[in-house]
């Protein structure tokens, strides 16, 4: 474990658990704004989920308490690398999810109503000439879909690196192989304490993901957060055959090509996530579905071949939205974890959320329904 | 309560079967791996043997029952005896499965393998990792060029097909460099040089470890008189070469190396490099056994116990795959693995299993002072292993270069497997084999730490690549168990 | 040149396949890479990066350099597959820039809207591995 000695900073403005994508955010947006920072990571910075989900950059099909976050991000992603000065891999490609009968459309047409009411104008629904025109080698039996045009996928290791190495040139200090054995909060300092080190700041950020139940405990905050270990497969390079990125709107089918060939198969399909070790076990029968949902819906996938197979750790919250916002139980604390399998794409605003929670305390965005306490009344 | 297990062919139907699972699976029919199946083999446990090949033997023995060769002979007797082992293999009660490849080994004893592009499925209690080894890599400028293979492919290729490839450069180190140059002579083959990099030193370091080659006195001669034999055959040899580099731009043109400072070149449309042999990790590394650098072989190796047993201690692993040892050892060891798992699996005592096992315990440890000696003779150059030129290819599959890896680093992968999400080396289908080393030393060395704390890839299933039609499927295989009789 | 040194072979139990549409005469437990050797054609695949000509390199399925197209299969690794006859072996060429060929039949119109339907379509190009799919799709496997 490399241990970030060297530029260690024991006292700072705000402390920030996690160094995954939403950790690393929160620390460039704070650093932009004359804000010390230090993010502590039990790992390496980009270790779990945000190093190896499958770096989907999604707009479409979003819960509705989640749209308003994600159309903000998605404004940010399409500048981001200019703006953090490096290669992030975005490609926006759009995304796709195709329905495959008629119930699929008749679930797209209602889905497109409750959006329009809202004002939202994002997702468009295709025909199946329009499909067939975006995606040339879909399965014939595809009647049609629905499209988001400023979707795409980033490289989720490259984006995380990038907000890391752009929040250090601004003066963040991040610290590896630190995890996190004890929060205190002694008159107006919070104290942190690893096994080598005590911490002390002002404010206290909870980035933790995977971890952000345990973290969230020790800053007083109780919350029903599961974890699970979603599984991918990418493939050997394949001409190419798909632009957008695809999905499907009632089937775990989820996949796309890069630009360098290889194809990145998801599909939402759970293994066997072990915390305590840092580990997870795939289920391989599992993966099988997803491959028969490839091949089905892209008849050219039965000469795909699987190069390699992964999960990461990732916390789920029961009703799959992340907890964003400040603590109820104490001052001067704030969640961003639990985002579900679908926070990679929030990140870019989610350091923008805290950072105005923290320097100004309040955001423009709607916290309510991601508040860390929802479902305490449930629970009685 | 005893079930006696029958020889079965791999194309069960669907009897009566009373368990779902084998006691032991084997991956892997070389020596090691063919040994510990025969001395598995008893009446009361059931016993898998995986095997990519169609045929038993390993690399070690390839072919050795249906040698393509008019005269086998010419392989020398290191090859011939090995009929011997291939021949008990056969005639023992281990279910052999052959022509298959494995794809996943869980700690869990969940086996997945390729069987004619349908993935099949079996458990097992106690599993042994009999994978062997590999050619350590040899990383020099232009090693990427068609025309450049590894040495042990020159064998492979006259072992199972009967191929020589004339007027071929041979250069690197070690006994098999000299083994199948002298192969190829034996049959009639034109070998253009033998470009010897062993540096001169090493014969002087190694003198430190002659007393225990000593033990070994046969093995000792067997190397200086295929030296001898090259040398009367009039071909070719440059002793102390460095700086290897292949000349060319889209085809192997040549070899240019130096000696003495001076720099020489030799035009070669094919070239044959060999540094030695290291384990087969893929296996052992995916199944998550911890793992030690190997000081004097310059190698990762999973941690065994002298039983052969793992961190799990229902994983062993014998043979090459756990250290480079050599076909004898390797052997010895699958014994001693398989009395260990019998003793575990409790049919046989501790005690027993400790005396069956004490001639190949004694063997295998007096062989290990040899294994010095010879580990320490034919040490690869650094050169050789951790390039330094901008340009020289590190991963093959990828196409990353040592400056391609040097940016990585410099943005922040320290560590290999950061250094992979960064640059992609090491995320092709060989899944790190021919790079995972060299990767682990280049860190270590712009790290200025040991390479055990810069460590290797984590690796995952599959290890090979598995097409998405053949995942869709999974096929079942549970031992054929017959029960003949109740046993109090 | 590769050569053999192989003992004498009857000519009446050979094998023939292509490699790369030239039609070859092979001993039956020949490897693929070894047949393409003998026939002089060594250049395997066409690297993705840089699109440099490629060939085996340690002939024992360990560096996956000998990936070659076998029956419209990529990725087959010919150092351990063995020729089977009428076998159609080719260079692969899968590079970054290359891109699919839209399969025409697959594309017919007018199409049945149900999966099997298509799928018995899909059978009809001739892949036993679509055929596998096929059935296991049916049986909802």
């Amino acid at each position: 474990m490399s241990v970030n000695t060297t530029s260690q900073k024991l006292s700072s403005d705000v402390l920030v658990i996690g160094g995954g994508i939403q950790g690393a955010s929160t620390a460039y947006h704070l650093a932009q704004r004359g804000v010390s920072v230090t993010v502590l990571e039990k790992d390496t910075v980009s270790r779990h989920a945000s190093g190896v989900n499958a770096g989907g950059v999604r707009l479409l099909g979003r819960n509705i308490a989640e749209v308003e976050l994600s159309k903000a991000a998605m404004q940010r992603w399409q500048q981001l690398d200019d703006e953090l000065d490096a290669d992030t891999g975005f490609r926006r490609r759009s995304l796709i999810n195709i329905a495959a009968d008629e119930n699929d459309l008749d679930s797209l047409r209602s889905r497109e109503q409750q959006m329009h009411s809202l004002g939202y104008f994002h997702e468009v629904m295709l025909d199946k000439r329009e499909l067939l025109e975006r995606l040339p080698h879909v399965a014939d039996h595809c009647v049609g879909g629905v499209v988001s045009e400023q979707d795409g996928y980033a490289i989720p290791f490259h984006s995380t690196q990038a907000f890391r190495i752009a929040a250090e040139r601004l003066g963040a200090c991040f610290c590896e192989g630190e995890l996190v054995e004890q929060i205190r909060k002694v008159g107006d300092s919070w104290l942190v304490d690893t096994k080598t080190q005590q911490y002390q700041a002002e404010h206290l950020v909870n980035c933790a993901g995977a971890w952000g139940d345990l973290i969230s405990v020790m800053i007083g905050d109780n919350v029903p957060m599961s974890y699970s270990a979603p599984m991918l497969m990418i493939t050997a390079r394949m001409p190419h055959f798909a632009g957008p990125v695809v999905g499907a709107v009632s089937r775990p089918l989820s996949f796309k090509q890069f630009e360098n060939g290889t194809v990145l198969i998801g599909g939402g399909a759970k293994g066997f996530a072990d915390r305590a070790n840092n580990t997870t076990r795939l289920d391989y029968s599992l993966m099988a579905n997803g491959a028969r949902n490839a091949i089905e819906f892209f008849p050219i996938m039965k000469t795909a071949c699987i190069n390699r197979m992964w999960s990461g750790l990732e916390a789920y919250m029961p009703d799959n939205l992340p907890v964003l916002g400040k603590s109820m139980r104490a001052e001067k604390a704030y969640h961003a974890f639990a985002f579900s399998a679908h926070g990679f794409q929030l990140g870019p605003v989610i350091g923008e959320v805290m950072a105005d929670l923290i320097t100004q305390g309040e955001t423009r965005f709607d916290l309510e329904p991601l508040r860390v306490n929802r479902y305490e009344r449930k629970t009685l | 309560m005893t079930e006696f297990f029958t020889p079965g062919s791999s194309d069960s139907s669907a009897e009566e079967s009373s368990s779902i699972s084998y006691d032991i699976a084997i991956i892997g029919a070389g020596p090691a791996g063919m040994s510990a199946a025969i001395t598995a083999s008893r009446a009361s446990v059931s016993v898998v043997v995986l095997d990519d090949k169609p045929r038993s033997g390993g690399q070690i023995y390839r072919n050795v029952d249906a040698s393509p060769l008019p005269d086998a002979e010419v392989l020398g007797p290191d090859y011939i005896k090995g009929a011997e082992l291939t021949t008990r293999f056969r005639r023992c009660n281990a279910h052999h499965i052959r022509g298959v490849t494995v794809w996943h080994v869980g700690d869990n004893g969940e086996i997945l393998f390729s069987d004619n592009g349908t993935t099949k499925r079996l458990t097992a209690r106690q599993i042994i990792v009999a994978t062997g080894a590999m050619e350590r890599p040899f990383p020099i400028p232009g090693w990427h060029l068609p025309g450049v293979m590894s040495a042990g492919s020159a064998q492979v290729m006259l072992k199972s097909d009967g191929l020589v490839r004339d007027e071929a450069i041979f250069a690197g180190t070690g006994p098999l460099l000299y083994l199948i140059v002298a192969q190829y002579l034996r049959l009639g083959g034109k070998v253009k040089a033998l470009i010897d990099t062993t540096p001169k030193q090493n014969y002087l370091h190694s003198m430190t470890e002659l007393s225990g080659a000593m033990r070994a006195p046969g093995m000792l001669i067997k190397g200086v008189g295929l030296l001898n034999e090259i040398r009367k055959s009039g071909t070719k040899i440059v002793s102390f070469a460095e700086d290897l580099k292949i000349l060319g731009e889209e085809q192997a043109e040549g070899l240019s190396y130096t000696r003495g400072g001076k720099e020489y070149s030799l035009p070669a449309s094919h070239i044959f490099l060999h540094q030695g042999v290291i384990p087969n990790l893929n296996m052992t590394q995916a199944l998550g056994l911890e793992h030690d650098w190997c000081k004097q072989q310059l190698c990762w190796k999973p941690k065994l116990n002298r039983w052969g047993q793992s961190s799990k201690s229902h994983i062993a692993v014998a043979g090459d795959s756990g250290g480079i040892i050599g076909a004898d050892s390797a052997a010895a060891m699958g014994r001693i693995v398989a009395l260990n798992q019998l003793v575990n699996l409790g049919v046989i005592s501790a005690l027993e299993g400790e005396s069956e096992a004490a001639d190949d315990l004694t063997f295998v440890a007096s062989q290990q002072r040899f294994r010095r000696f010879i580990d320490r003779l034919y040490r690869p150059l650094d050169q050789q292993r951790i390039p330094e030129s901008p340009g020289t290819v590190v991963c093959r599959c990828e196409e990353r270069t040592v400056a391609d890896l040097k940016k990585g680093f410099e943005l922040g992968g320290r560590e290999p497997n950061q250094l992979k999400s960064q640059t992609r080396c090491g995320m092709g289908p060989c899944q790190g084999r021919m790079c995972g080393h060299t990767v682990s030393e280049l860190l270590a060395n712009w790290r200025n730490q040991p390479v055990a704390d810069v460590g290797y890839y984590r690796l995952r299933s599959p290890m090979r690549l598995v097409t998405l039609a053949e995942l869709s499927q999974f096929t079942d295989v549970t031992p054929k168990a017959k029960k003949t009789e109740e046993v109090n | 040149m590769f050569r053999s040194v192989t003992k004498q072979q009857d000519p009446m139990t050979a094998v023939q396949v292509t490699i790369n549409d030239t039609l070859v005469s092979v001993v039956p437990g020949t490897t693929v890479w070894a047949a393409m050797a003998l026939a002089g054609e060594t250049a395997t695949r066409v690297s993705p990066v840089n699109q440099q000509v490629r060939s085996a390199y340690c002939a024992m399925g360990v560096c996956f350099e000998c990936m070659v197209e076998i029956n419209g299969m990529p990725n087959r690794q010919a150092c351990l597959t063995e020729v089977v006859d009428g076998m159609q072996i080719n260079r692969q060429v899968i590079t970054e820039a290359t891109i699919a060929e839209l399969q025409t039949e697959l594309k017919v119109e007018p199409q049945p809207q149900d999966v099997t339907g298509n799928l018995s379509e899909l059978t009809a190009t001739g892949s036993s591995l679509a055929a596998d799919v096929t059935e296991n799709i049916k049986t909802g496997e």
